[in-house]
């Protein structure tokens, strides 16, 4: 039997893991988002209201908000076909604030005060959605199809010469990202069973993004070692007390140094291998 | 057998609070308790004099012969102001720590999501400083505020500030990337205001800024525009500086009024020309025995703490997390609390029905009591800041039923 | 009324533009994205209103603000940015942030994170011009964002350390083949981006009269927003954007109410990212480098 605690830490690790898969995928095609905040809160928000205010069950309500995120990932992915790397991050990011900003004043679902009355569920109920999702990303990188989406990431024009349909492949990168971080947002709000707009701000873009960057974008148990890592580094840096928040910083940087590509790659996965 | 010479020893306890009678009774035993406090992020100042506040109570309670003779030891952790660390360390107090009551979190948003926590693991938490309306009712039973509604404060503070002022008309500004400022600032004014018969001159188009604008220049050109006899800011006092410091530089030099977040030294220091009314239920240069001794013992440690500023005053929090360890002392005594690790269920059950009928305990200004709600009834202060110092101008009481001071 | 709110606006759009400055030499020219020149924003401006709240003037505390900042700028550069020269950009953008996080808590461990107060009276004298009131804090912030865009769109056409700058940004191994010190000119780059950026912090925090920790984050984002619209290659773009931004979100909250506000500065941010890539005064093309 594990403490509250733990089970705890390991809920919001299942939570942060799909959320952080969410950014993985886009990055498959090179697309880089620092929004992706917006359609978990957008996934949250519709969870949320459908649970408390008509019934539905929860599993449902998650998976029409992932819908609903996924909708508006295509609407915004349209647009951001025209921008890449650090200009989509900027414009995404604009996104993200504005989405933030809409919540704020959405008085249906409480602005400031956010929104509450769900109910909680249980930590095997979060990690029942997260591995599926794990192995579906992990399947999916084997696929002819992810080596379409890294052609893309990799030379886009190239990828069109080969034949490749890169907008379709593109948007669909898109609203398959945004929908993972509508089931991360509508599982974070049945976790924490309160929401608020400030939930949903450039910090927990940057915490997805960061995720990935420093699990490794290879392979999909990058991100998700990546989730792990940032939910447990707070708590295991307690004893430095008020230099906390300064440890992490330097920690980053120190780790971004000495592995570029991220802690989990394919080859030490290799090296791991007995 | 053990119960019935349990209850023999209490009830003297419970009369006099002998304390020859209640060292005894603990000895070699410990009271574990729990805080949470945001040590670092933007309201590192607060969790920070927090934690030198609550390591005085333990060092001086110890020194007095601990709890009965158990000796206090407060279990602290910084939760930086964020609802999910603040929710995970209630787990780890409540089934790693193994506390008996949690003093904190800080904020409300780390208390909306920390509260249902605490009524899950059936753990008392009691907020020091939440004041966001309907956050503790909301998680009845284990969820406490030492705090008060700003509305019932406005109920003596808003006469007065009429009276004194001779308010006719006002205009409103609030913080609308914050829960409290927002309810204070939107709902509540508003209605008080025509309670009170003072003409909101910018109802329907309320004057607000986010959190973390530094600034507020079109808002107060706005507001002076309208030119009222006085001004509603509903911000904590972090924000309010800013406004305070455009209406000094814009000239708009007129009295202000809002919710008990502005009660700080950095507001008096804004525009000491400009009358700031508010509430507390503890202020940095209040009067007392108990107050006084409260604030010169901590004040010292304050200033000698590496990371705070060394010009440091107590804040009504520090007070506020001082009396909640005093309750959750009141009740080991006289709660009928065994303190035996087997008990800590129950015990923790006794000390929740202890604070729910809390009575006879003293806090710094006068004694404290619940209401349904979970948030407190008890003395607070009418005070105006300006010219550099706060001074108390209405005592009045959180009346509630038949629940007074 | 309306007149007080233009200028209210182009002080405020002075103050971006400043902040923003900053940020696009160390764009305009590498491609990065230096989040941390928010942080040496506020750092300048605890480091140089800290002095000047010990009785030194205005000026000493402007040159320790610079050269601390301008200093720190190039530890950035040397720690977060070169080594990481040929990752992808999101790298060093999230390095950048590491000393982001680092910066904050410094100064709330030195600081405190209440407000740092200055005494009332420092730089209070007001102007009167028929129904609008000018501050002369508020006439010295526009004076230098004015001053600094010229003073760098100079450097960067007429000294070496400037067609340097320049070379590199069209190509890096190019420029070192003409003999440009490129090690060198990009640390120079980040020293002048820190010191504009901590400049910027004491004029603002003077005018203000008040410093957080986390000051620099919100008005980072803006600031972000007025260099992309005003185009990330273009010196003169951030003081033409500046106060444009700086009005319509004076003029929005004036009129539309602040809940509109952020919307309209970051939707004329994606505006121009999509229909005006380069900016309003950026070359065509420089969006593509990347």
């Amino acid at each position: 039997m594990i403490s509250s605690y733990v089970a705890g830490l390991l809920a919001e690790i299942g939570i942060a893991s799909i959320a952080a898969l969410s950014v993985h995928v886009i990055l498959a095609v090179g697309q880089l988002s620092l929004g992706n905040a917006a359609f978990m809160a957008c996934g949250a928000y519709t969870a949320s209201v459908l649970t408390v205010e008509h019934g539905v069950p929860v599993p449902l309500a998650i998976a029409v908000g992932a819908v609903v995120s996924g909708v508006l990932g295509l609407v915004v992915g349209f647009p951001a076909l025209r921008l890449r790397g650090i200009y989509l991050a900027m414009a995404t990011l604009g996104f993200g604030e504005m989405t933030r900003s809409f919540f704020l004043s959405l008085d249906a679902t409480g602005g400031a005060a956010g929104y509450s009355g769900m109910q909680r569920l249980s930590l095997g109920a979060i990690w029942a959605w997260a591995l599926p999702l794990l192995v579906l990303v992990l399947l999916a990188e084997r696929s002819r199809l992810w080596l379409a989406l890294n052609a893309v990431r990799d030379d886009e024009t190239a990828a069109r010469l080969l034949g490749l349909n890169t907008v379709a492949l593109k948007l669909g990168a898109f609203t398959v990202g945004a929908a993972l971080a509508g089931i991360a947002g509508g599982l974070f709000a049945h976790w924490h069973i309160f929401i608020e707009p400030g939930a949903f701000n450039l910090d927990r873009s940057i915490e997805m993004v960061l995720a990935v960057v420093l699990g490794g974008s290879t392979i999909a148990l990058g991100p998700v070692f990546g989730a792990a890592a940032l939910a447990l580094a707070p708590e295991a840096l307690r004893f430095i007390a008020d230099w906390r928040l300064a440890a992490f910083g330097a920690l980053l940087i120190v780790i971004l140094l000495l592995r570029p590509q991220g802690i989990i790659d394919r080859r030490l996965l290799r090296a791991l291998k007995p | 057998m053990t119960v019935s010479r349990r209850s023999l020893l209490a009830t003297p306890a419970l009369l006099l609070a002998r304390p020859a009678v209640s060292q005894a009774r603990f000895a070699g035993m410990e009271v574990k308790l729990g805080a949470i406090v945001p040590s670092s992020g933007p309201f590192a100042e607060w969790g920070r004099t927090n934690t030198v506040a609550l390591r005085m109570v333990e060092e001086q309670v110890n020194a007095g012969g601990g709890i009965g003779g158990a000796r206090l030891s407060i279990a602290i952790y910084d939760d930086a102001a964020r609802p999910a660390q603040a929710a995970n360390l209630v787990r780890k107090l409540a089934d790693d720590d193994k506390v008996l009551a949690i003093a904190g979190p800080l904020t409300s948003s780390a208390c909306e999501v920390a509260f249902p926590v605490a009524n899950q693991a059936k753990l008392v938490a009691c907020s020091q400083a939440s004041s966001k309306p309907g956050t503790a009712a909301a998680n009845r039973p284990w969820a406490f505020r030492n705090t008060i509604d700003e509305a019932v404060l406005l109920k003596t503070s808003l006469p007065w500030f009429k009276r004194s002022y001779s308010v006719e008309t006002i205009a409103i500004i609030y913080d609308a990337k914050d829960a409290n400022s927002v309810a204070l600032g939107s709902r509540i004014m508003p209605e008080m205001l025509k309670e009170n018969g003072i003409r909101l001159l910018n109802e329907g188009s309320l004057a607000t800024f986010n959190t973390g604008d530094i600034d507020v220049s079109a808002q107060v050109t706005a507001l002076k525009a309208l030119n009222p006899t006085a001004l509603v800011v509903a911000a904590d006092y972090s924000q309010a500086v800013t406004v305070l410091r455009e209406m000094r530089r814009q000239g708009f030099i007129k009295p202000v009024i809002g919710g008990t977040p502005l009660i700080s030294s950095a507001i008096l220091r804004a525009a000491p020309e400009i009358p700031v009314v508010s509430c507390a239920t503890y202020y940095a240069g209040q009067q007392g025995e108990k107050v006084q001794r409260f604030t010169n013992a901590l004040q010292p440690r304050l200033r000698a703490t590496a990371g705070l500023p060394p010009t440091i005053e107590p804040s009504m929090y520090d007070a506020h997390m001082a009396e909640i360890v005093g309750m959750y002392t009141d009740a080991v005594l006289r709660g009928g609390l065994t303190l035996k690790p087997a008990d800590l269920e129950s015990d923790r059950e006794k000390l929740r029905a202890h604070l729910e009928k809390l009575s006879g305990y003293e806090g710094l200004s006068g004694p404290i009591h619940f209401a349904e709600t979970g948030d407190a009834v008890k003395v607070f202060f009418t005070v105006v800041g300006q010219n550099g110092s706060w001074t108390e101008k209405v005592r009045g009481c959180s009346t509630h039923g038949s629940l007074t001071c | 009324m309306l007149l007080q709110q233009l200028v209210n606006g182009l002080t405020l759009g002075a103050v971006y533009t400043l902040v923003a400055l900053g940020f696009s030499l160390v764009m305009g020219v590498l491609g990065i994205l230096n989040l941390a020149v928010a942080e040496l924003f506020m750092l300048g401006g605890y480091v140089g209103l800290t002095l000047m709240l010990d009785g030194q003037p205005l000026l000493v505390g402007l040159g320790a603000a610079a050269l601390f900042t301008g200093l720190l700028g190039v530890v950035v550069e040397r720690v977060a940015y070169q080594p990481l020269r040929h990752a992808p950009p999101i790298a060093p953008l999230l390095s950048t942030l590491g000393f982001s996080v680092i910066f904050q808590t410094v100064a709330t461990n030195v600081w405190g994170s209440d407000p740092l107060l200055l005494p009332p009276e420092l730089m209070d004298a007001r102007y009167q011009l028929g129904s609008v009131s000018v501050g002369q804090a508020q006439l010295v912030v526009m004076a230098t964002a004015v001053g600094l865009v010229v003073g760098l769109a100079l450097v960067m056409r007429h000294t070496r350390f400037g067609t340097g700058l320049r070379a590199i940004a069209e190509n890096r191994d190019v420029a070192r083949l003409l003999g440009v010190p490129a090690p060198l000119v990009t640390s120079g780059a980040f020293a002048l981006s820190g010191a504009m950026a901590g400049v910027a912090g004491v004029l603002i925090g003077l005018h203000y009269g008040a410093l957080t920790p986390f000051v620099g984050v919100e008005v980072g984002l803006k600031a972000i927003a007025v260099m992309v619209v005003g185009g990330t290659t273009s010196i003169w773009g951030v003081l033409l954007a500046g106060p444009l931004l700086g009005v319509l979100e004076v003029m929005t909250v004036a009129f539309g109410g602040a809940a509109f506000r952020d919307m309209t500065v970051y939707g004329l941010m994606i505006l121009t990212l999509l229909l005006r890539p380069q900016g309003l005064l950026g070359r065509a093309g420089g969006a593509q480098r990347v």
